[in-house]
């Protein structure tokens, strides 16, 4: 069954903290903050990350659309999760 | 081969004790098991250990020409010597030895440092001559033999092979220095002159340095890589003769020489050239994995029964690794972000074990005739920007190892690859690597990171150190540049090369690593090494000539080493814990305990996958365990108690003579 939204954001935040966010001990991290421009996420962790959107929501991410807005904060990556399931 | 070292006052006050040069003698007796020697002058004395492969009765070290005269300490193998000797005898010259060593002696004696230029071979070497109070240190033109030196606050000079040597003095304390520890975790090792210690120096490659009287009075290249000499191609039909002459030369020793094989192609070439050049059956020794990931004893042992050799493999699994590691970086006197030269350690152990102590190896042939993907990489960012396509879809032929399929890394890793602001900037080619494994730096303690100052400082000494003429090179011949300066000596000839190898009394010799290959390789046309994605064309072209197609035509698979696995669950030995508890952290000051925590729980929970925390895991470990070892429990020599089987000592006063001499 396909995940809700809501399921799909409680499952990143789960990802994200604890793939990365170890690294950063003192950040409570809020759902629109921005992983890559704060740091929280490096270049090759945010290969990790497209890797798993891709893997766990079987969406086929394209190279076009690699940006900050669909993958720059737990909101954007939800966002474009629906977006891609909704018109698979 | 050996191991050197000497004190050499800035003049001719306190006399250098000879337990001084006993406990340097103790600090490096692996690389020289075979004996000792010993030469002092009034403030100055020399230390060599032996590994006898050239002369074995005879070439006994410090070697001096006659009374009063230069004496030297000397590492290595000039393996022209037999021609060099027969000219030098030709202008008059008289040996007292068969070995190397008098014949770079006279030779530098006679003839002066114009005179390295004739050298072919690998050695490091100091040239003692006490009337101008003068010491002259050599190192080969790749740097595949070590030399280490702390100029003291009075002018003191104190060298030695390796760094323990240099402590085992008592006149240096082992402290870190954070930029050398910075440069590991961003190019994998310290780059010449720069080590993990504070106070210490490496020579660079291809580099001399004169020492009088109290001061450095010279410090520069005797030799330099020169990447786009211009001119005319090189006739690609040249190699095959280059090569043979290489590897015939290397086989020369009074010992019997084996050969490293990885079932890759460069070793492969070099098993065979040597089979074929004599007449009895070559042994091959080869690290097979218990994890299949890592494996390639069937590509090894295809090669081995083409060539007919009498191979021999040693497998290895993780608790051999987690078991090595203390003892490696005993030797390697760095931390490591790759566990690779643990199987390389105990290798070279077993070696030894067979009775052989020269080994053939495939080194250098990927940065001449460029071979590893970051060479492709270059190419594919070039077709990048034109058809971002056309690279991806070539992209996902690279790195076939990494077990993911190329689907699976899908396009953030082809972002990450590809992506590239400004092909032209003079670390271009090398920015993913370094990005790589700047990763490690996150784990940083706060106050690690503010002693370094700039983040960047690394990079920042790398550019300053550029040719003057590198902004003018292709990008490739770029690349390649980094690739020797960056990788070669200052990790894959040191850690992963001399050091774990002389652990056990095993001299590598390099065929690829001859210097009239290096000026070929140079010279060629730059698609006879990559074009498009066909590497070590040239080279390839030579190896169908020798070995099966199937060897012949073989992709790239890097040697790698499992990372996470040996050091956690059933079996991983205690120390590692005990190494990384909060408090032990604390005492190394490098990590952040309690962003190491995060790390330890999932790799306890077997949860790393991906390489960036693999080798953080890596770097963070080996850093406790080079920090215990070096810097907070460091060895305590006894000297050597043996007698020296060479004792010289010249214008010393009577009390300050050994009372046996």
């Amino acid at each position: 069954m396909m995940q809700t939204a809501e399921q799909v954001r409680t499952e990143l935040r789960n990802f994200i903290e604890e793939t990365f966010l170890y690294m950063h001990p003192d950040i409570v991290l809020a759902d629109g903050e921005e992983l890559l421009t704060r740091g929280l996420v490096d270049s090759l962790g945010f290969v990790e990350l497209v890797e798993e959107v891709q893997a766990r929501y079987g969406i086929e991410v394209t190279d076009v659309e690699i940006t900050e807005q669909n993958f720059g904060s737990i909101d954007a990556i939800v966002a474009y999760v629906e977006r891609k399931r909704g018109g698979s | 081969m050996c191991g050197i070292g000497g004190v050499i006052r800035p003049d001719t006050g306190p006399p250098v004790d000879e337990l001084t040069l006993r406990r340097m003698a103790a600090a490096t007796r692996h690389r020289g098991p075979d004996g000792f020697g010993l030469a002092r002058t009034p403030g100055a004395g020399l230390v060599s250990t032996r590994l006898a492969i050239f002369d074995i009765p005879g070439g006994w070290q410090p070697l001096a020409t006659g009374e009063g005269t230069a004496m030297l300490v000397y590492n290595g193998e000039v393996y022209n010597h037999p021609e060099l000797r027969a000219e030098l005898e030709a202008r008059g010259e008289r040996f007292a030895t068969t070995c190397d060593t008098e014949v770079v002696l006279r030779l530098l004696v006679r003839d002066g440092l114009g005179a390295l230029e004739r050298l072919n071979g690998q050695f490091a070497a100091a040239l003692w001559e006490p009337a101008p109070r003068r010491l002259t240190m050599i190192r080969d033109r790749f740097g595949v033999r070590p030399l280490h030196f702390s100029l003291l606050a009075d002018g003191t000079l104190v060298f030695a092979s390796e760094a323990k040597g240099i402590f085992a003095s008592g006149l240096v304390a082992p402290e870190p220095d954070p930029a050398g520890l910075d440069q590991i975790f961003t190019f994998w090792g310290p780059r010449p002159p720069r080590t993990a210690f504070r106070g210490v120096s490496q020579l660079r490659p291809g580099a001399v340095l004169i020492w009088e009287r109290g001061e450095i009075v010279a410090d520069r290249y005797w030799w330099t890589a020169e990447m786009d000499p211009g001119g005319v191609h090189a006739d690609p039909g040249e190699l095959d003769e280059l090569m043979r002459e290489s590897v015939g030369l290397r086989l020369r020793a009074d010992v019997p020489v084996g050969s490293y094989l990885s079932g890759g192609l460069d070793s492969s070439l070099i098993t065979a050239l040597a089979q074929e050049a004599t007449s009895h059956q070559l042994r091959t020794f080869s690290i097979a994995f218990t994890d299949a990931l890592y494996d390639e004893r069937s590509h090894q042992e295809e090669v081995a029964q083409a060539i007919g050799t009498d191979h021999h493999v040693l497998e290895i699994g993780t608790s051999e690794i987690a078991g090595a590691l203390p003892e490696v970086i005993r030797h390697t006197e760095t931390p490591l972000v790759r566990t690779a030269p643990v199987p390389m350690f105990l290798l070279a152990r077993e070696v030894r074990a067979q009775g052989i102590t020269v080994v053939a190896t495939g080194e250098g042939a990927d940065e001449l005739f460029w071979g590893y993907d970051l060479f492709k990489e270059v190419v594919l960012r070039e077709i990048a920007q034109t058809d971002p396509q056309r690279a991806g879809e070539m992209l996902d032929r690279l790195y076939g190892y990494l077990g993911a399929p190329a689907a699976r890394r899908g396009p953030g890793w082809k972002r990450f690859m590809l992506a590239g602001d400004d092909l032209d900037a003079p670390l271009a080619s090398h920015q993913t690597r370094i990005r790589s494994t700047a990763a490690i730096k996150a784990f940083y303690d706060p106050g690690f990171a503010a002693a370094l100052g700039d983040a960047d400082s690394s990079l920042i000494e790398l550019r300053a150190d550029l040719p003057a003429s590198f902004a003018g090179w292709p990008r490739l011949q770029r690349a390649a540049w980094l690739e020797l300066r960056t990788l070669l000596d200052p990790y894959l000839l040191s850690a992963q090369g001399d050091r774990v190898a002389m652990a056990s009394g095993v001299e590598g010799r390099y065929p690829f690593l001859d210097h009239r290959v290096f000026e070929y390789s140079a010279r060629l046309a730059p698609t006879m090494k990559l074009d498009q994605l066909r590497d070590k064309v040239v080279l390839r072209d030579l190896a169908e000539r020798v070995l099966p197609a199937s060897i012949a035509g073989r992709e790239k698979q890097p040697y790698r080493a499992p990372g996470v696995a040996p050091f956690f669950g059933a079996g991983a030995p205690a120390w590692v814990e005990e190494a990384l508890t909060p408090e032990a952290l604390g005492d190394a000051s490098v990590w952040d305990p309690a962003r190491v925590s995060g790390l330890l729980r999932r790799c306890r929970q077997g949860r790393v996958t991906s390489p960036r925390e693999e080798m953080s895991l890596v770097a963070v470990l080996s850093t406790q365990v080079w920090h215990r070892t070096h810097i907070r429990e460091p060895a305590e020599w006894e000297p050597e108690s043996a007698p020296p089987r060479v004792r010289i000592e010249r214008g010393l006063p009577a009390s300050e003579r050994a009372p046996t001499a």
